[in-house]
């Protein structure tokens, strides 16, 4: 097995248990407004380590459930996904960010800028401030928490390298 | 592939995924709807059904408690329904009218998604299979929460009041001022919360008043509770009042839910008796009071050596909610 195959199939099982975290254990944790979102955080995980047009398609196929299960608009989800894969792996080329503050806070803005598409894209009903100014950065700051818990556990299988 | 190559395609992926998804922004309602439930039935079952399986088992661990501390207070306040009942049925028959309609419901649970939309659109966990059907309305035990949109085999997707599409007739508890129910309008600041539009403005509602639903437009059944009125927020061109409600019910925090089915009456009929000459030829009937079957009562009347029997019940036999009956939740979804 070569050692792309290999890293590939690591990567896999991450997210495996990402989706797993997010459909059997999420539903288990407090509000799910401020819970963390761990499909978001496996798509930025995979674009900080991927060429920016495999992030867009993951965003878009990733966009196109979070569409499936909350249709509040059809379109609006896999938009905002798309952008974010897109620029999560764009930025991670450009910046070179190889510090775990980064990655958290590189994290922490997918969400936010995620939520702040979805929602003006799908329209806000009038609670946008609200939403962008409490409700998505605690979103965003779990989010972060818990892909730095899962960086640290799974360093090696994720390839991502970080200065101490 | 040379860089230059690799760039390219890359542009051309994310290209291609944005103009797919804006395609789909466009889609006709039903079209989106369809591939939405086709998603939803073959890719995503799998794990729909997973997070089905970590509502329930939420739900019925951690919830256990307040449900039946629920239930006892409901047990408490039904006391007297029999006697009511059969007063009410007596009435009735007095007035020349015929049997109430039922409510029956479906339960079912929320399975909240992460997306900051979702609680304007929920995907309950009960479906057509259950007899679930488009428009019929879905409560929280606190509330009105919404109504169906669209139905699946397994899955029901409900639009919430938070849904700047949701309208509902509404009416003060004492059935005085009347209006429709909206979410706040666009322009309105930070929380998302109800408004009583189209109230005459001969007419003031004092703060801290009950509305409910009206029962007029066939979707909701008369006397669900909508919200609290918290101010007068405008009055339009001096015809009408717009009051600001505090909702009763919090779609993005409501896990246990029920959809009232079997509200929709093809026809109202039945709900009147023969007409008033017919009625005066005949002899006044014998009223009695309805009689429940045993096997339709709770469960508290099943099991009597467990809980304090319905009969004989002492008010410090039976544990009381610890929420209040119409708590303000202060919704934010």
């Amino acid at each position: 097995m070569t050692y792309a195959r290999g890293a590939r199939l690591r990567f896999t099982l991450v997210f495996l248990l990402l989706l797993g975290l997010q459909f059997y254990v999420r539903p288990r944790l407090f509000d799910a407004r401020v819970a963390p979102d761990f499909l978001m955080l496996g798509l930025i995980l995979f674009a900080i380590r991927s060429r920016p047009g495999d992030a867009a398609i993951l965003g878009f196929l990733i966009g196109l459930t979070s569409d499936a299960l909350a249709p509040t608009r059809f379109g609006a989800g896999a938009l905002a996904h798309t952008v974010v894969g897109y620029l999560a792996a764009w930025g991670r080329a450009v910046f070179f960010a190889d510090n775990i503050l980064v990655t958290a806070g590189v994290i922490a803005l997918g969400v936010w800028l995620r939520n702040l598409i979805l929602l003006v894209t799908a329209g806000t009903g009038g609670n946008l401030l609200f939403e962008m100014a409490v409700w998505s950065p605690l979103q965003a700051l779990s989010t972060a928490v818990a892909g730095v818990l899962l960086v640290m556990i799974f360093r090696d299988w994720l390839a991502i390298r970080l200065e101490e | 592939m040379p860089a230059l190559d690799r760039s390219r395609r890359d542009t051309a992926s994310f290209l291609l995924c944005l103009a797919l998804s804006v395609a789909g922004l466009f889609l006709p309602p039903r079209t989106s709807d369809r591939v939405a439930a086709g998603v939803r039935r073959t890719v995503l079952a799998p794990l729909v059904w997973l997070q089905q399986r970590a509502v329930e088992g939420r739900t019925s661990r951690g919830r256990f408690d307040a449900a039946e501390a629920q239930r006892d207070t409901a047990v408490l306040r039904s006391q007297g329904l029999d006697r009511l009942q059969g007063e009410n049925a007596a009435l009735r028959l007095l007035l020349g009218l015929g049997k109430r309609p039922e409510l029956r419901f479906v339960p079912a649970e929320i399975l909240h998604q992460p997306q900051p939309t979702d609680g304007r659109s929920l995907l309950l966990s009960a479906g057509a299979r259950q007899g679930i059907q488009p428009f019929q309305p879905v409560v929280a035990p606190e509330g009105l929460l919404g109504v169906v949109r669209t139905v699946d085999e397994g899955f029901a997707v409900a639009m919430s009041w938070a849904d700047p599409e949701f309208r509902a007739s509404a009416v003060t508890a004492d059935g005085a001022v009347s209006g429709i129910v909206a979410a706040t309008a666009a322009e309105s600041p930070s929380l998302a919360l109800l408004e009583l539009r189209g109230v005459p403005f001969r007419d003031s509602v004092a703060v801290g008043t009950m509305v409910v639903t009206s029962g007029l437009g066939g979707v909701y059944p008369r006397g669900i509770p909508v919200g609290t009125v918290l101010a007068q927020v405008r009055v339009q061109e001096g015809w009408e009042r717009v009051y600001l409600l505090r909702p009763a019910a919090n779609p993005s925090s409501a896990v246990h839910v029920m959809v009232v089915t079997g509200t929709r009456a093809s026809t109202v009929a039945p709900a009147f008796l023969a007409d008033t000459a017919a009625r005066d030829t005949q002899p006044a009937p014998v009223v009695r009071p309805p009689v429940v079957p045993p096997a339709a009562r709770d469960t508290v009347r099943r099991r009597p050596a467990r809980r304090a029997p319905a009969a004989d019940t002492t008010p410090a036999a039976v544990r009381t909610d610890t929420t209040p009956a119409r708590p303000d939740t202060g919704a934010t979804p």
